[in-house]
């Protein structure tokens, strides 16, 4: 013997349990469980370690990306305040601290590209 | 003329404000209108959560110390000064050096300290978890006990309606240890009792200083194992016998104390007379909204100096930042304020070794706990040690 159960729905829970139709009878909800499941497991498949090496090279990237947007914007400032250098002024540029800091900080990048090459 | 604008203290308050400042105030900047200086008295920054799992042996420590001067864009003057005077009518602050730092908008961000010395005992028999040193000599001894009872408390400053640094700080700790005792093999040997003061901000004889979070601790506690008791108010440590002594007439034996030891404002702050908070403390008064340090129209105040009753952590800062930097950057501009503060707190709690539990909260409304998850201790681990750097640089 079965008895007739009567559920009362809200307007929400009758939209939601329409659009979930469409999804089971479009097969498409096979992909969506696949999807959590995948999240899930990879949720479950990391560890610390990798977390910590992970956000270490995005670490790695931001530190790159803060020190070039630092460099471009201080090195368009100059060149907006000041005419283009002639040959001695270059020469001259050549005399400040900062400025050979920067250039051997590029010949030694250059000698770390070449020891990988 | 140039204006000057002065953020003193290089912590995570001075650094994310000065970074921002620059970035909202990038025209001034480039007019050759506006110059921003950031002193502090070391030449490193550190990230004071990550002591935390240095007690644990799950950090080493020097991955949350950076060069300041790497992580404040170029525009800012930095300098290495110990601020010892400020100077509100004339508008200047002297360093130890004898250098003047004149300004027209300043910035106060010199954090707060521990202050174990105001219980009798403490420092000599108490451990705590906020300073890296502390932390290595808490690892030792985590690492070495093998039986006995590790006692945790808690102290509240003695200014009404203000937290000690970082409110989440013991919960978190205390169930860091159980993990890490258990990790060890020897967590069946070892009593945990975690106690808090008779009054904690706005709750009376609970657990934690919001009443909701208060309510769900003991049924986790109790899951863990993990005794607790309210109403132990630290006043006194005999580091001869060991015993913890509350100001309720209560003695607890203990073979490790893990305190949350009393904290104040820097010297610096304490010995400048404009804080009004008690027992020299050193809190600034502080315009819930604003931020500006009430009486003082061009200073401002934010992290762990001011006398909020908002959580004294990086969580807290982050969101106070850019109303300081909105403010300073909206007066130099129109002559007026466009930011309000409504106390906005965001952090992931660290439930454990490996549970993170996400918490936000404001004036109106406290923390709804919620279960902690792997996937939130990965969110905590990643911003320790990557998204906080970034953040301090005002990219996030």
């Amino acid at each position: 013997m079965s008895e007739k159960v009567e559920v009362l729905k809200t307007k929400e829970m009758q939209e939601l349990e329409a659009k979930m139709t469409m999804l089971i009878q479009t097969g498409r909800i096979d992909n969506l469980i696949d999807l959590m499941a995948l999240v899930s497991d990879n949720i479950e498949m990391t560890t610390s370690p990798m977390v910590e090496k992970m956000i270490g090279t995005v670490d790695n990237l931001a530190t790159a990306g803060f020190i070039t947007e630092n460099a471009v914007r201080y090195a368009k400032r100059e060149s907006t305040k000041n005419e283009v250098p002639s040959l001695f002024g270059i020469l001259k540029l050549m005399g400040d601290k900062d400025t050979r800091k920067g250039l051997s900080f590029m010949l030694n990048l250059t000698k770390g590209i070449g020891k990988q090459l | 003329m140039k204006k000057k604008i002065l953020i003193v203290g290089g912590g995570t308050a001075g650094t994310m404000t000065a970074n921002n400042l620059a970035k909202k105030l990038m025209p001034e900047i480039d007019r050759d209108e506006v110059e921003i200086t950031l002193i502090s008295d070391s030449k490193y920054h550190y990230y004071k959560p990550g002591a935390m799992y240095v007690a644990f042996g799950k950090s080493e420590g020097y991955e949350f110390v950076r060069d300041q001067r790497a992580l404040l864009m170029s525009e800012i003057n930095f300098e290495v000064e110990k601020a010892t005077q400020i100077n509100t009518k004339s508008n200047f602050v002297k360093a130890q050096s004898g250098k003047k730092f004149e300004y027209d908008f300043l910035v106060l961000a010199t954090g707060c300290e521990v202050a174990p010395d105001r219980i009798p005992g403490l420092s000599e028999a108490g451990d705590w978890f906020y300073t890296y040193e502390g932390a290595t000599k808490l690892a030792k001894k985590f690492h070495d006990i093998k039986r006995g009872r590790i006692l945790v408390t808690v102290n509240f400053p003695k200014t009404p309606n203000i937290p000690h640094q970082c409110g989440i700080a013991p919960v978190e700790t205390t169930m860091m240890l159980h993990d890490f005792l258990t990790e060890r093999g020897v967590r069946d040997d070892i009593e945990i009792v975690y106690t808090y003061p008779t009054v904690a901000q706005a709750v009376t004889n609970g657990l934690f200083m919001q009443e909701p979070t208060s309510n769900v601790l003991p049924s986790i506690f109790d899951s863990l194992g993990i005794k607790h008791q309210s109403g132990f108010t630290l006043s006194k440590v005999d580091p001869k016998k060991k015993v913890a002594i509350s100001a309720e007439g209560e003695e607890i034996e203990f073979d490790i104390l893990m305190s949350t030891p009393p904290f104040t404002a820097t010297k610096f702050i304490r010995e400048s007379g404009i804080s009004e908070a008690l027992d020299d403390e050193g809190w600034l008064p502080t315009d819930k909204q604003t931020l500006k340090v009430k009486g003082l129209d061009n200073v401002y105040t934010l992290g762990d100096t001011v006398d909020l009753p908002v959580s004294k952590a990086g969580g807290t800062v982050h969101n106070q930042t850019d109303v300081v930097a909105d403010n300073i950057a909206s007066e130099l501009r129109h002559g007026y304020t466009s930011e309000s503060y409504d106390g906005l707190v965001i952090a992931i709690a660290q439930m454990g070794l490996s549970c993170g539990m996400p918490l936000w909260y404001n004036y109106d409304k406290d923390v709804a706990p919620t279960p902690c998850s792997k996937l939130g201790s990965f969110v905590r681990k990643g911003f320790n040690k990557g998204i906080y750097w970034a953040a301090a640089r005002g990219m996030v």
